[in-house]
């Protein structure tokens, strides 16, 4: 069966200019996403995520490779603005607040892409009051502007004008990361229900890991614009192969004191610069496990499971001195525990 | 923290030493509030007090609207226009901080008490290359020659681990990455080796990873200084691994404040466990300590609890008689008439 998203091969440079330096922000990267799951994106700042996202929704052009959307590459012929595919992917952005147009109601922003797909005025009206009630606001919040609702609201606003068009693929480009805590939980809660009730496939880039366990099917790990790991949620937070992904989930603090997933790749420094990459492992220079060959060439896809591959010539050794532990699992059961009294 | 820095901290009397039964940073009951023209004045602390051990780190935790940079800038005596402490007491080392007149208090800015904000590149002059700007600050506060605090400077630099340091000091602001800014902020503030630090949800930016390794580097200063330590954030999760101590914010006022794992064990307040919930990937659980989490203003001089209307344990009493302030279970303390014991 054909994926519902493909990514073949993409590769996205962007020239520098005047100095004949390229940012190299995407290095050939490729997964799939069928139809109703989620991938997650993760990685830190700077590892190229929401690039993968532009080309997805063909807002710039791919250098090499393909986005293909039911079998067709997304690009300048073919993109979220022809007819044909109009509607059909939806994007969120990270900032609800400055996605809205502050000049234009909540029922205008909400109505608008129903608009551009020329539907019926009755229809679009009865349409607008649906969403709205399936994003769980008020109907009063119509009338008002960006500016006075909460940015956990406006956040709603932004998933309603995004899911008006029953899109089949939504992009959420960190959908968390501006809200306070309650907040976010709900807005966790919300994205889950659509995805139930609706199918939408989601394509999740975040740096938030807690969203990303609630959220996702499968999970992809970036690092420099390489996939440096791929696989199902319980395969990546459970029994990394990847030193990157090990390093990402030891960081990752839960609001309990006695679960820390303890790991050999602590990270240290940053990640370096995309312009002038050096050849081999991307993560060579920051790798405690770096050898000779890890500098020599970019690692050969190697398969754990039929649905988890990692790129790290030393996987077996990393996947030997990490334990099995899934922190937030957890976490739920001592939530659980010292909550439901 | 190298030995020279040390040397040089200690000649100046700001040094590491610090009698470990007295607290560095007391503050007993104050009230904040701000002047609103042409309306009552909102108040934003209510009677709050803590204090603080050589080495300590106190987490502050608490939603956007708590309180939490109020007290902040309370103690740095740097709230904003129309900001004003109405009462209480925020003594140093025994010493009555909001007494001191101005020129006094300069002195100990920067010199005993350092702050560490959350966005770095709005603290920093972006036309100064960042070693001047670390210079000033220790040239300022202690009698030394340039040369001497270029030695410093460089000294601290490397502490907070900023690779190729004698090339980052002359590096512009611009030119840091996120990370990098923040430990330049970090080095400013620990220069003079403060004996208290408060750090203003500084760390919430940055990635995981970057976020992991500040961290320690903090926990590190902490514990080999001595340095007592204000950690403001929202994330719960951060405080859980980094503080000693707890302390829950809510409409101005300290509502539950524990060692941290007498605190995961069992939060006594409502509300403490209503944030706690909010972490967990479970409605129900969520459902359980009531749904709405937000902004409260305290109203002057409201002695009752504030987080009434959203409290799952609400009883009458709530509503009507004054909060008391009860002893926990095993430590700590709790602001409630009805906390909740397992």
């Amino acid at each position: 069966m054909e994926p519902l998203l493909r990514i073949a091969d993409l590769v996205k440079h962007f020239p520098l200019k005047g100095t004949g330096h390229r940012v190299h922000a995407v290095n050939g990267i490729s997964f799939s996403i069928n139809k109703g799951e989620t991938l997650s994106l993760v990685g830190e700042s700077g590892s190229g995520k929401t690039t993968v996202g532009r080309c997805v929704l063909g807002l710039i052009r791919p250098t090499s490779g393909a986005a293909l959307f039911r079998g067709k590459p997304i690009g300048s012929a073919w993109n979220v603005r022809s007819p044909a595919l109009r509607g059909k992917i939806q994007l969120v952005f990270q900032e609800a607040g400055e996605s809205l147009d502050p000049r234009m109601s909540i029922w205008a922003s909400i109505e608008e892409p129903l608009r551009q797909m020329k539907l019926a005025r009755d229809k679009r009206r009865a349409r607008v009051r649906e969403v709205i009630e399936r994003v769980s606001l008020p109907p009063s919040v119509l009338d008002q502007y960006p500016f006075e609702l909460s940015a956990g609201e406006q956040q709603r606003v932004a998933i309603a004008r995004a899911i008006i068009t029953e899109p089949e693929l939504l992009v959420l480009d960190e959908p968390t990361s501006a809200l306070s805590p309650a907040t976010r939980a709900e807005l966790i809660d919300l994205l889950a229900d659509v995805q139930r009730e609706l199918g939408t496939t989601y394509l999740l880039i975040s740096h938030d890991l807690s969203a990303v366990h609630q959220l996702s099917h499968r999970v992809a790990v970036m690092y420099l614009g390489h996939l440096v790991e791929e696989g199902t949620l319980d395969e990546i937070f459970r029994t990394p192969h990847h030193p990157y992904t090990a390093g990402l989930l030891s960081s990752i603090m839960l609001p309990n004191p006695e679960l820390k997933r303890e790991s050999a790749f602590v990270l240290t420094g940053e990640i370096p610069s995309p312009i002038a990459l050096a050849t081999g492992c991307p993560l060579a220079p920051r790798c405690p496990l770096c050898s000779q060959r890890c500098t020599e060439a970019f690692p050969p896809s190697a398969a754990v499971t039929a649905t988890h591959r990692v790129y790290c010539y030393r996987h077996d050794e990393v996947a030997r001195r990490e334990s099995a532990i899934d922190i937030f699992g957890a976490f739920q059961r001592f939530a659980e525990r010292v909550l439901s009294i | 923290m190298t030995s020279n820095a040390v040397r040089i901290a200690e000649k100046h009397g700001t040094g590491t030493a610090a009698d470990a039964a007295t607290p560095v940073i007391e503050v007993e009951a104050v009230d904040v509030a701000y002047r609103v023209y042409g309306a009552a004045p909102k108040r934003a602390l209510r009677g709050v007090s803590f204090q603080i051990m050589p080495g300590e780190i106190l987490g502050l935790v608490g939603e956007s609207g708590a309180g939490k940079s109020t007290l902040a800038r309370a103690i740095m005596r740097s709230l904003p226009l129309g900001g004003r402490i109405e009462r209480g007491r925020v003594r140093f080392l025994g010493s009555d901080l909001l007494t001191l007149d101005e020129p006094e208090f300069a002195k100990r800015r920067g010199r005993d008490l350092g702050m560490i904000v959350a966005n770095p590149r709005g603290d920093l002059n972006p036309l100064l290359p960042i070693g001047t700007q670390i210079v000033e600050v220790a040239r300022t506060h202690l009698a030394l020659s340039h040369s001497a605090a270029v030695r410093l400077v460089l000294d601290i630099l490397k502490t907070v681990a900023i690779p190729d340091p004698e090339r980052r000091f002359h590096a512009f602001p611009h030119e840091l990455s996120g990370g990098m800014a923040q430990r330049v902020v970090i080095a400013i503030a620990l220069v003079c080796s403060p004996k208290f630090v408060i750090s203003d949800d500084a760390t919430s930016g940055l990635d995981v990873t970057v976020q992991a390794q500040i961290l320690s580097l903090l926990g590190k200063l902490a514990r080999e200084q001595h340095t007592a330590m204000l950690y403001i954030t929202r994330d719960l999760g951060v405080a859980a691994n980094f503080c000693d101590r707890i302390a829950i914010m809510y409409g101005g006022q300290i509502v539950e404040e524990a060692p941290t794992n007498l605190f995961f064990s069992g939060p006594e307040h409502p509300y403490s466990n209503l944030l706690l919930a909010a972490f967990a990937n479970n409605p129900r659980l969520r459902a359980r300590w009531g749904a709405k989490l937000g902004r409260v203003t305290p109203t002057a001089g409201d002695p009752t609890c504030l987080f009434a209307d959203y409290c799952v344990k609400r009883e009458e009493k709530c509503v009507h008689a004054p909060l008391p302030l009860k002893q926990r279970r095993f430590e700590g303390l709790v602001r409630c008439h009805f906390p909740v014991l397992r």
